[in-house]
């Protein structure tokens, strides 16, 4: 109670105080909006939140630098940072604690577990929630009406990678016949190989085994040793980071080639840490992903500016950065730090300024409608885009051998 | 006696629930809501472990077939939480006799007992993870329908209330238990198990009746979890944080003693929660995990200073220190 009057006090005080000051004044005092950024920076998945996190930083420093939101009076976006520590508890307590300091909204999660589960401690408070990355379509399944996914979920993944990846080997002359499926046994891996498994053999492949991993695994020998006896036209690898650099280096020690190497929202083959460390191993791997429009000026500045760091150019770095620029939008469109008229601006977002391939965004029942992955191919130490052609700079080489 | 185990109890109960009519943070509330959770799970554990001696490191399979019950029942089976919720502790229960038969009949004592259970919660883990039943790696989401019929509170103090009367429900247990014969013939087990035989001691039974108290228990944590957060996976339910949150709580805090999975929960999470905060603020996050660090050297610093737990700790400290313990204290 005490507390309550003292602040009320304060704030009396101080809206006296800019009252009586110079007008100039006033502006430049106007009050921060926080933004909450939640990642996991600790745990297993803490180099995807590390490189997250760096992505909303460059947003925020950008909009701070060009003078704050402009709708209120100037006014600069204060960040919150949450560690969600790679589990969903971790996420729901940072969203409390978030609360507690007043957000005026939450970026991030990476992971669907953290997604499910802070968006929904979030919906609590009316709290608006942009999603990054996690593609589980639970997120935005659930009616909640506080959660938006910028990026593609799911279904728009896999059914893309599946079209151009039929695409890509038609343009070939169709050389892959035969494929093996590597997957990881979460929620990703598992999903995609149940798909590829019912739709593959219609259009005209051949799944020869579907081999499942655990995260973690530290030896890929036997996976290898399998592919080598199987002896596919393509392997379709959908594995975190460490268990595919891991794959691709026993496949290449034991000159395992196939034509191609078509990944699925793999972890490291869109991945310049890969890329720099196995050149080699890496070499025309092609992945389905999240990726950053090369196209863009912007985006070649926001790389340089994430590199700069000593960092490497991952999509969760773009990623963030073009969520906290959407969000940044929608409180210049709403004019205001309320939630609710933020949920709303949000919902009625046509965003077109970010550095994803996605085009206007347009948000349906909270997923964004534009949103897809693109082809990615490792290219001499370069990381390509190969399809759509909308969007690409290169050329796909395949097969490749 | 009895005068002496109770009114502990019920002032510690009391101190709790009054704790969120003073303290208006959610943060804080959803913060003990969570740490009630994992203490109810770890005096499940302490009823098997800290009491009758037989160290599991899977009582991750209890909390788990707790947790998934709750949701599956609600979700598959359209049943009514607060119906579903002794259903949840019952089958968690029945898990724990089963693994409890299997284990203690071939005479499986120490380390292999640990393992076993160990192997348990890693295959309820796997078949949960590739289950479609269960929701496979895509997990279980139960519907947000904030009513208090559904078990879901508009206002979050009434679940942090009732997971409180879980954990008193299960202080009380422990405390009647600690006193019953039945209680007497766990401690003997612990102490000796062959002296315990040869007293006549069905120590089978002992075993068996104290592993599925032990799993209902900790079946009920997880089913007050799958409640608080409504959505599960295997990683969740059946991974190995609970299992050593449970057993980890009751070795900090005291081992075979009414209060030590509570007040080992408390310390363990408040102090992992309280490094966060401290030094987030202080680094403003720009070294993401120091808190980790700093709280790891906490608990080493805490079980090598206090090898009793902390309330054998607090038991040096207040009495005057026997010299036996001096003894017991180097390992």
């Amino acid at each position: 109670m005490t507390e309550l009057t003292r602040r009320t006090l304060l704030q009396t005080g101080a809206a006296v105080g800019a009252l009586v000051s110079m007008p100039a004044i006033l502006r430049a005092q106007a009050a921060p909006v926080r933004i909450g950024i939640l990642q996991p920076v600790t745990g297993a998945l803490a180099q995807d939140g590390e490189y997250g996190r760096l992505g909303a930083q460059i947003a925020l420093d950008e909009i701070n630098a060009a003078g704050g939101i402009k709708a209120l009076g100037g006014a600069k976006l204060e960040v919150v940072f949450g560690d969600a520590r790679s589990n969903p508890e971790g996420g729901t307590q940072e969203v409390e604690r978030m609360e507690a300091e007043k957000v005026s909204a939450i970026v991030g999660g990476f992971a669907s577990p953290i997604v499910l589960a802070a968006s929904q401690a979030a919906s609590r408070y009316n709290i608006p929630y942009i999603c990054d990355v996690g593609v589980s379509d639970q997120i935005v399944n659930r009616g909640l009406t506080n959660t938006f996914r910028f990026g593609p979920g799911f279904g728009i993944v896999t059914s893309t990678a599946l079209e151009n990846l039929v695409k890509l080997n038609e343009a070939a002359g169709k050389p892959a016949k035969t494929v093996v499926v590597v997957h990881e046994d979460g929620l990703f891996g598992s999903g995609m190989a149940k798909l590829l498994q019912a739709q593959l053999p219609g259009r005209g492949f051949e799944i020869l085994e579907t081999i499942a991993h655990p995260t973690p695994s530290r030896d890929m020998s036997n996976v290898a040793l399998r592919i080598r006896a199987l002896n596919p036209d393509l392997v379709i690898p959908s594995s975190y980071y460490a268990e595919f650099v891991l794959l691709a280096r026993t496949m290449q020690q034991q000159r395992i080639r196939p034509k191609g190497i078509y990944a699925i929202l793999n972890g490291a083959a869109s991945n310049f840490r890969f890329v720099k460390e196995f050149p080699d191993a890496a070499n025309l791997v092609m992945d389905c992903n999240h990726w950053a429009d090369p196209r863009k000026p912007k985006t070649a500045e926001v790389r340089r500016l994430a590199e700069a760091g000593g960092r490497f150019w991952l999509y969760n770095t773009p990623l963030n950065y073009s969520c906290v620029k959407l969000l940044a939008d929608a409180i210049e469109r709403a004019g205001s730090s309320d939630r609710a008229k933020i949920t709303e601006a949000l919902a009625s977002s046509t965003f077109a300024d970010h550095i994803m391939p996605y085009g206007p965004t347009k948000f349906v029942n909270g997923q964004n409608q534009g949103a897809a992955p693109v082809n990615t191919q490792v290219q001499n130490g370069d990381i390509k885009v190969i399809f759509p052609d909308a969007f690409s700079d290169a050329k796909p080489i395949f097969p490749a051998v | 006696m009895t005068g002496s185990a109770r009114l502990p109890i019920l002032i510690a109960v009391i101190v709790l629930a009054l704790l969120p009519l003073g303290a208006t943070s959610n943060t804080l509330l959803n913060f003990m809501t969570f740490a009630l959770i994992v203490a109810l799970a770890a005096q499940g554990w302490n009823l098997l472990g800290g009491y009758g001696g037989q160290f599991s490191f899977g009582h991750a399979a209890f909390f788990g077939t707790g947790a998934y019950a709750m949701g599956l029942l609600q979700v598959r089976f359209g049943l009514n939480p607060w119906a579903a919720m002794p259903v949840a502790m019952l089958l968690g229960a029945a898990v724990g006799w089963a693994i409890g038969f299997l284990a203690f009949r071939a005479r499986l004592r120490g380390a292999y007992f640990a393992l076993v259970t160990l192997a348990f919660a890693e295959v309820f883990r796997i078949l949960a993870n590739a289950w479609a039943f269960t929701g496979a790696a895509a997990g279980l989401l139960v519907p947000l329908k904030l009513q208090a019929a559904n078990m879901q509170f508009e206002d979050k103090r009434l679940f942090y209330w009732l997971v409180l009367a879980f954990v008193a429900g299960a202080l009380v247990l422990t405390a009647e238990l600690a006193r019953s014969r039945f209680g007497a013939r766990l401690v003997a087990l612990r102490e000796n198990e062959d002296a315990a035989r040869a007293l006549g001691v069905d120590t089978l039974r002992v075993k068996l009746a104290a592993i599925t108290l032990s799993a209902g228990v900790t079946a009920a944590a997880g089913g007050l979890y799958a409640q608080k957060s409504l959505y599960l996976d295997a990683a969740i339910a059946y991974g190995p944080w609970i299992s050593v949150d449970a057993l980890l709580a009751p070795i900090v805090g005291g081992l075979g003693t009414v209060f030590g999975p509570l007040i080992g929960a408390l310390a363990l999470l408040g102090l992992g929660e309280l490094s966060k905060m401290a030094l987030g603020n202080l680094f403003g996050g720009a070294v993401p995990g120091i808190d980790l660090i700093v709280f790891g050297i906490l608990l080493i610093l805490a079980v090598a200073f206090a090898p009793r737990g902390l309330l054998g700790l607090f038991d040096r400290l207040i009495r005057r220190p026997r010299p036996a313990e001096g003894g017991e204290a180097t390992p």
